[in-house]
């Protein structure tokens, strides 16, 4: 009985933390993979079977039915690739493209020391707010972003220099998560207009932009604390030996944090791969995305759960695919318990 | 927050300070910056424009009727003010109790500070103390009240706290035991994942098959409970408890990833000695890998917490804010609202989350980096 | 980088900007190569459609346009998006002037916030203009109602939507009932079906009603079609929610009390989550064989019929029951039918079948190119000529429902569908009623109607189902919220867009 309670040695585990470790990961999983079952299951039942209550095992309890996967891939196969391609590339795109601009800002947040000044800051604010009032009293907008950047470069010289007081890397950082607090439903219309006056609308472009955008302060937020832990010397020598900062940060810092990298561009694909309000909005035909094919299920019929399970799991197992393949490089090797496992 | 650990690279008098040195810095930044504000400066402005206006579709386009604080009106003192309030009333004694304590918490910072000479601070923390107990008045006599009933306001704030403790918690325990030397933890790393990875709306709709007490999957559990003709949907808590696990569940693996790297990284040899030196896990725990991990603990609680404020697809697919406005949250109001044309009441209910949240992350990240000592 | 530069740069960007100051043309419509055959009649037009995603709707649009290019050699390109937003997205698309859409198949409900500022094509010419439409067979209410607006025609009907009560027949039979006539009788049916505590053969228990009562999805049309037989009974011209003269709301009075207290003691009778349930799910029960009594739209009949059902040819169908008291409007109190103040009743009981939501229909972007505007009026009288319409309306898949007289005075095409004779004779007996009732209440078609049912009388109604107030704070809710909303919008305006949509002249 000992032995059961007590390990061989100090670095492994007894057997006892093994089973209570089991069993507490072994129920959160089946917390998981049980609702995951349910929405395979449905996307192989009929209507009936859906409606007239809860049918657990194929074949047994129903008869499953590929007439869901039918009218997905078939009947209206083409906008199903068409969303998918959409979505796939804007992801993969947005995901990238997030990653590259965050970290490398990420990155200056934690090793320059910005001090922006409070008068720059509120005389471009005022600027903006010039250049907006001018559009909607009737101003052609280009005229009006014009002004605007000629008053702000004037000021800049005379009236900003008078004001000493200055902001800093952290006031910097949570300017730009506070960027997530606004919910999507008050910024669609205005993002809406920009990009239809910028004639983008409807195109990979326009969704692409405004991924990266929303999604850049969440890179920086989680780059930063894994760009921080990584210890000045490392770089301090390179330089002393002339290699310039953006070498450093390629060469030295980004393979050292690639578990965060790794991580960080994960939940960017995930959240441009799943996000609806902006990209209905943003698309017409041509550039729409797959959540709002999953939505569209909900007809006035009331939801077809059948076509909606099909579309989340082929939604999800691309996802799924990519954070398996990239599962390795999250963990390190350097555990708790100080067995390589 | 995150520990800087040096200001820039002062050169030596040896070093020239070279032309990508210099352009670096802003090389850096500038980018990310720029984008951010590309995408965010217009949509902030406006937006505070159409929350003191009115928006009405002429022919010829849009008309903006400048309303002043009307919209604001409407929703805080108005016959909206049901919605985002609540219904107030006398507090249990129990919610007297949590107020005093509130109180007695914010009168010793500020006492404190006051102490110290900081007077600049000193106000600050009455100017936050006079808004935290504003809104625990307002929690304790809906939540804590016989008779109160809570408006989305407070819905909301119920759904970030108790939600990110819940995620943050859980993942956190996963998280360690996913650390250790188990055979087959990959396959756990990899499941844990899966819940975040599903469209939002999916995630909604998901658990509305699975609620369902007529054709959901949990219907024998009901009816062994003897609750088969309880439906969840029907009782405040019961629906406010449903989004809460959908919520829970979804967003949990965004927790247990962060976590499970920041714990992979932590520098081996101190756990090493510490349990050649006899010390048990608890030990380990609490002195060596909670320090470890509490700046990348702030700022995920941070990001998630600003996150859950904007909560809207469970709710709005599970009971469409239901039943009555049990279970609707800010976002889903403004939502609502913006879809029947009232983009000015929209804007403001948005706006009016700014402040709120703008408020509670500023606290929080103030409040974490006094006690955390840095800069 | 010494600030001289900086600036210089910055400037020059400026008057690159500054130059890009033309203003944004509407984008114009695709064009295809023109087609190889001569006299196809519309060879080389693009027309954008936008409704919302089916199967129901888009399906035979998209069938029925490929059907017209091979006829016409246009090209029809059908766009998609979740219902919930689709009245946003085009509203949104017109008042900025992008115009991606020529044509908009939509809720005739919304179209008085797309006339007012000048969206929409006035059709009336063409209308006259195209024997092969066959107007004239579009069922009266229709015509004159539903795609009018201030006496011009706006809108193509392509779907007749108007609420029901469908019945067990095999239930009634059992039981000794009888199709519900008055709303009392709607109550005794269900309450008597609930004692009874039936089951279905694999043990689910049979709810004496289901009616959708989910907050923000249908609820707020079911209270309509409860409360509008208590208080419109002179015709459709007299309008179901504000008085002609003051536009003050009609939904805080005895009457509509008394519709209050109905609707709540439905839910009595029916599945413990019914405040939860929307159109969808109440469907399903009624699949499942689960439900004695249900108000809804047309498509009970066609689903019923469908592969998998538990209903079929149990399903009979009525007009929507009616009342024997209605509203006194100059005194505002409930008083039994006479025949001056219920010229309209059947057997003593006043009916007012409601067109909730009216059916979706086509209608023309004014802003698009006339060669476009031309193809676009063809396509939509296409897929509203009887001999196209007639077959989509029984096929259940299409969302599309009866409206042309033609259509329920054929019955080979609904047996041909899988309808029992029987059953067949029921349904379209029940629908032919309602289109004939020259009573037939017409759905809110003012400015920002969304507002008014979708936020005020949906909000109150949830609260009031879930027991968080009783009927009179219901009431005052509504009230205060619809003329708040007046005052906003403007009563002179508000009025004269109400008497518009009903026809009234001045």
């Amino acid at each position: 009985m000992r032995s059961f309670f007590r390990s061989s040695s100090p670095f492994r585990l007894s057997p006892f933390r093994m089973l209570v470790s089991y069993l507490i990961l072994g129920f959160w999983a089946f917390l998981i993979l049980f609702p995951l079952y349910w929405l395979f299951i449905t996307a192989f039942k009929l209507p009936a079977a859906v409606n007239n209550g809860p049918f657990y095992i194929p074949f047994v309890d129903f008869q499953p039915s590929l007439h869901a996967w039918e009218y997905v891939l078939v009947e209206i196969g083409n906008d199903t690739v068409r969303l998918f391609t959409n979505t796939v590339g804007v992801s993969l795109i947005s995901a990238s493209l997030a990653l590259v601009v965050g970290s490398g800002a990420a990155y200056a947040l934690t090793r320059f020391q910005y001090r922006p000044k409070v008068g720059t800051v509120l005389v471009f604010l005022g600027c903006v707010l010039l250049a907006v009032v001018f559009t909607v009293l009737g101003v052609p907008w280009p005229l009006a972003v014009a002004v605007a950047i000629a008053l702000f470069i004037l000021s800049l010289f005379t009236i900003a220099r008078r004001f000493k007081r200055a902001l800093s890397n952290n006031d910097i950082a949570f300017w730009l998560i506070s960027q997530r607090i606004l919910p999507p439903v008050a910024v669609v219309i205005p993002i809406y207009v920009v990009f239809q006056q910028l004639r983008l609308l409807d195109t990979w472009v326009a969704l692409i932009i405004t991924y990266v955008a929303t999604n850049l302060p969440i890179v920086v937020w989680l780059m930063r604390d894994y760009f921080a832990s990584i210890p000045y010397e490392l770089e301090e020598s390179a330089q002393i030996d002339g290699a310039s900062r953006f070498r450093i940060f390629n060469q030295i810092v980004l393979p050292l944090s690639l578990p965060g990298l790794v991580a960080t561009f994960l939940f960017v694909l995930v959240f441009c791969w799943n996000e609806y309000l902006l990209a209905l909005f943003l698309t017409n035909a041509r550039a729409q995305t797959m959540p709002l094919a999953v939505v569209a299920q909900n007809a006035t019929r009331g939801p077809q759960w059948w076509y909606m399970s099909v579309l989340v799991l082929i939604m999800i197992v691309p996802v799924i695919a990519m954070a398996i393949a990239l599962e390795r490089y999250i963990a390190r090797g350097l555990l708790v318990g100080a067995v390589k496992g | 927050m995150a520990t800087i650990t040096s200001t820039i690279s002062a050169p030596t008098t040896r070093m020239r300070i070279s032309r990508s040195e210099q352009l670096a810095p802003a090389a850096f930044i500038l980018p990310a910056v720029l984008v951010v504000l590309f995408i965010s400066i217009f949509p902030l402005i406006l937006s505070l424009f159409l929350s003191l206006s009115r928006l009405r579709f002429q022919a010829g386009g849009l008309e903006l009727q400048f309303v002043g604080l009307d919209n604001y009106r409407k929703l805080l003192l108005g016959n909206e003010q049901k919605v985002l309030f609540g219904t107030l009333s006398e507090p249990s004694l129990f919610g007297w109790a949590i107020l005093a304590f509130v109180a007695a918490m914010l009168g010793l910072t500020v006492y404190r500070a006051v102490r110290r000479r900081a007077f600049r601070a000193a106000i600050g923390w009455l100017f936050a103390a006079a808004v935290l107990l504003g809104l625990t008045y307002l929690v304790v006599a809906t939540l804590f009240a016989p008779a109160g009933r809570p408006g989305t306001l407070v819905v909301t704030m119920l759904y970030v706290v108790v939600g990110v403790a819940c995620q943050y918690l859980i993942g956190l325990g996963l998280a360690l035991l996913c650390a250790q030397p188990l055979p087959g933890r990959r396959f756990f790393r990899v499941v844990f994942l899966l819940p975040m990875m599903i469209t939002p709306v999916g995630v909604g709709y998901l658990f509305r098959m699975l609620a369902d007490t007529n054709k959901g999957p949990l219907e024998p559990l009901w009816i062994a409970l003897g609750m088969q003709d309880f439906a969840w949907s029907n009782n405040a808590w019961g629906a406010r408890i449903a989004v809460m696990i959908g919520d829970i569940w979804q967003w949990t693996p965004f927790m247990f990833i962060v976590l499970l790297a920041a714990i992979e990284a932590q520098e081996i040899e101190p756990v090493e000695a510490a349990i050649v030196d006899g010390a048990s896990s608890f030990d380990i725990f609490r002195h060596i890998t909670l320090p470890a991990i509490l700046p990348v603990s702030t700022t995920l609680i941070l990001i998630r917490m600003i996150e859950a404020f904007k909560i809207i697809d469970l709710p709005n697919i599970l009971t469409n804010g239901g039943p009555g406005t049990a279970t609707e949250t800010l976002t889903l109001y403004a939502y609502r609202i913006w879809r029947a044309l009232d983009i000015g009441g929209s804007a403001a209910i948005a706006y009016i989350l700014l402040f709120l949240v703008t408020f509670i992350a500023t606290l929080y990240v103030r409040a974490l980096r006094s006690r955390l000592g840095t800069t | 980088m010494n600030p001289k530069k900086i600036a210089s740069l910055t400037a020059l960007g400026a008057l690159v900007l500054a130059a890009c100051a033309a203003p944004p043309t509407a984008q114009p419509a695709a064009q295809q190569p023109a087609q190889q055959q001569p006299a196809k009649k519309f060879a080389g037009i693009t027309v954008n459609a936008i409704t919302f995603s089916g199967p129901q709707i888009a399906e035979p649009m998209q069938r029925r346009g490929k059907e017209f290019s091979e006829l016409t050699g246009a090209t029809i390109n059908v766009v998609t998006v979740p219902f919930a937003d689709l009245y946003q997205k085009i509203l949104n698309d017109f008042a900025t002037g992008t115009n991606s859409y020529d044509v908009i198949v939509f809720a005739p409900q919304w179209m008085v916030d797309y006339i007012e500022p000048g969206y929409l094509e006035d059709l009336t010419d063409r209308v006259k203009a195209d024997p092969d439409l066959q107007w004239e067979d579009v069922g009266l209410f229709f015509r004159d109602f539903s795609a009018t607006y201030n006496g011009r025609i706006y809108t193509i009907p392509l779907d007749g939507d108007f609420q029901m009560v469908y019945y067990r027949t095999d239930i009634a039979k059992e039981l000794g009932l009888q199709p519900p006539k008055t709303w009392e009788d709607y109550l005794a049916f269900a309450k008597a079906v609930s004692e009874k505590k039936l089951t279905t053969d694999d043990g689910k228990p049979v709810y004496g009603s289901c009616i959708a009562k989910k907050k923000a999805a249908q609820s707020y049309w079911m209270v309509t079609s409860v409360a509008s037989a208590f208080i419109q009974s002179q015709g459709t011209g007299q309008g179901a929610f504000f008085d002609l003269e003051t536009f003050k709301p009609l939904y805080n009075n005895e009457a509509f009390a008394r519709a209050l207290e109905i609707y709540k003691e439905t839910t009595q009778y029916g599945p413990p989550d019914e405040i939860n349930l929307d159109v969808g799910d109440t469907r399903g029960l009624w699949t499942a064989g689960q439900c004695a009594l249900t108000i809804d739209w047309g498509d009970i009949g066609t689903l019923a019929i469908e592969e998998g059902s538990k209903a079929k040819d149990k399903t009979g169908a009525v007009i929507l029951p009616g009342s024997k008291q209605v509203l006194d409007r100059k005194t505002g109190k409930l008083v039994d039918c006479t025949p001056e103040l219920c010229p309209h009743a059947i057997d003593g009981v006043n009916h007012a079948p409601f067109a909730a939501f009216g059916g979706w229909s086509g209608a023309i972007n004014k802003a698009s190119r006339p060669e476009v505007k031309d193809a676009a009026f063809a396509y939509l009288s296409y897929m509203n000529q009887p001999a196209q319409s007639n077959v989509d309306v029984t096929i259940g898949k299409t969302g599309f429902n009866p409206y042309r007289v033609s259509q329920f005075k054929n019955l080979d095409n609904w047996i041909k569908a899988g309808m029992s004779e029987q059953a067949a004779k029921d349904y379209l007996g029940a629908i032919e009623a309602s289109l004939n009732s020259p009573n037939m209440v017409l759905d809110l078609r003012i400015p920002q109607n969304q507002y008014y049912q979708g936020i005020v009388l949906d909000g109150a109604i949830a609260k009031f189902l879930a027991g968080e107030q009783d009927i009179a704070a219901t009431m005052k809710e509504i009230e205060e919220g619809w003329e708040q909303k007046t005052e906003e919008l403007g009563r002179e305006k508000q009025l004269a867009a109400y008497r518009a949509t009903l026809g009234v002249q001045k």
